[in-house]
C-alpha cells in the first residue's frame, strides 16, 4: 500500500517544483541541469521505492507515476479553468519590438537571453519581432514584424 | 485496447491499496490454558523489505521456561536484523530455531520483536509455523503464511 502512497506523493511534489522554478529552467538542459536531474531522480528513487528491490514494487511505482500523468493530462483536458494551475499560461515578453519588462523579470530572463533566443530563430533585432512569446513548455516562440 | 492496459494498471495500484502486495501486519492469535500467543506479522511483503514481527505471549500460568520454536518458513530466505529483547538461550530443535524467553509469571506479558529484511532472491509463498513450548511441553502452535512477492 505505502509504495503507491509514496509514488503519488513523489509525482505530486515534483509536479511543484516544476511548477514553482519556472518553465525558463526547465526548457533548456544544461550541464549542470543534467547532473541535478540525475540526482533528483535518485532521491526520487529512494523516497519512492526506499529498500524495495522487487519487480512488483517497480510495477507499482512506475504504475502509479503513470495513472497520475494520466490523470493530470485528462483533468488539463476537461477542465479548463484548472488549466492554468496545471500548465500554466503563455506569457507575452515583446509587443511590437517593445519588451515588456515586467514579464521578463518575472520569468528571470535577461535582455540578452531573449536577443540569443531571437538570433536563433534568425531575428536580427528585437525591434524586428512584432510578438514573442514564453510558451508553457519554456520555448520562447517569436513572430515578426511583417 | 490501450484503456484496457490502462485498467489493468489501475486494477494493479488499486489492489496494492488493499494491501495485496504487502506489508501491512496482521494479527494471528492462539489460546490455550497456559497462555496466548499473537503474531503481528505482514502476510505478503517484496524482496529487499524491511519489517516487523512481533510475538506476544500472555501467560494465564506461570511459564517456567516459555520457548518460541519457529520452523525453517521464518527464517529461510530472510535476513534477521535483530531479535528484541534477546532470549535466554538460542538452539536448533529439531531442526527448528528454539528462542528460550525465560521465566514468564502468570498474569504477565511477553513481547518478543524480529526485525527482517527479505532477501531479494527469495520469492513465494511459505508456511510459518510458530510454537509456543514451556521446557519441552508444547503449549499451542500457529500456522501462519507469507508470501514474498519478486
Amino acid at each position: 500500500m505505502d509504495i503507491v502512497l509514496r509514488a503519488a506523493l513523489a509525482f505530486g511534489f515534483i509536479f511543484f517544483l516544476t511548477r514553482v522554478v519556472g518553465r525558463r529552467e526547465l526548457s533548456s538542459l544544461e550541464p549542470f541541469d543534467l547532473i541535478m536531474l540525475i540526482v533528483l531522480g535518485d532521491l526520487v528513487q529512494q523516497g519512492v521505492t526506499q529498500s524495495d528491490y522487487s519487480v512488483t514494487g517497480l510495477v507499482l511505482a512506475a504504475g502509479t507515476i503513470a495513472l497520475m500523468q494520466v490523470g493530470v493530462s485528462y483533468v488539463n483536458f476537461r477542465f479548463k479553468p484548472l488549466r492554468s494551475v496545471l500548465e500554466g499560461e503563455p506569457i507575452v515578453l515583446i509587443e511590437d519590438g517593445r519588451v515588456l519588462e515586467r514579464n521578463v523579470r518575472r520569468e528571470r530572463l535577461t535582455r540578452q537571453e531573449l536577443e540569443e533566443q531571437a538570433r536563433l530563430n534568425q531575428i536580427v533585432s528585437l525591434d524586428d519581432v512584432r510578438w514573442a512569446v514564453l510558451e508553457t513548455s519554456g520555448q520562447i516562440s517569436f513572430i515578426p514584424k511583417q | 485496447m490501450r484503456r484496457s492496459l490502462l485498467g489493468l494498471v489501475v486494477v494493479l495500484a488499486l489492489l496494492a491499496l488493499f494491501d495485496v502486495f504487502g506489508q501491512s501486519p496482521s494479527t494471528t492469535s492462539a489460546a490455550a490454558a497456559a497462555a496466548t500467543l499473537h503474531v503481528d506479522s505482514p502476510g505478503a511483503v517484496r524482496g529487499g523489505l524491511l519489517y516487523q514481527v512481533r510475538f506476544t505471549v500472555e501467560a494465564h500460568q506461570d511459564l517456567k521456561s516459555a520457548t518460541l520454536v519457529l520452523d525453517t518458513g521464518w527464517l529461510d530466505g530472510l535476513t534477521v536484523n535483530t531479535i528484541e529483547p534477546s532470549p535466554v538461550n538460542e538452539a536448533s530443535r529439531n531442526g527448528k530455531l528454539a528462542l528460550d524467553l525465560g521465566h514468564v509469571p502468570a498474569g504477565e506479558k511477553y513481547v518478543l520483536f524480529l526485525d527482517y529484511q527479505v532477501n531479494p532472491t527469495t520469492v513465494g509463498t511459505r508456511t510459518q509455523t510458530v510454537a509456543l513450548d514451556d521446557g519441552e511441553t508444547r503449549i499451542l502452535s500457529i500456522d501462519h503464511d507469507l508470501t514474498v512477492f519478486p
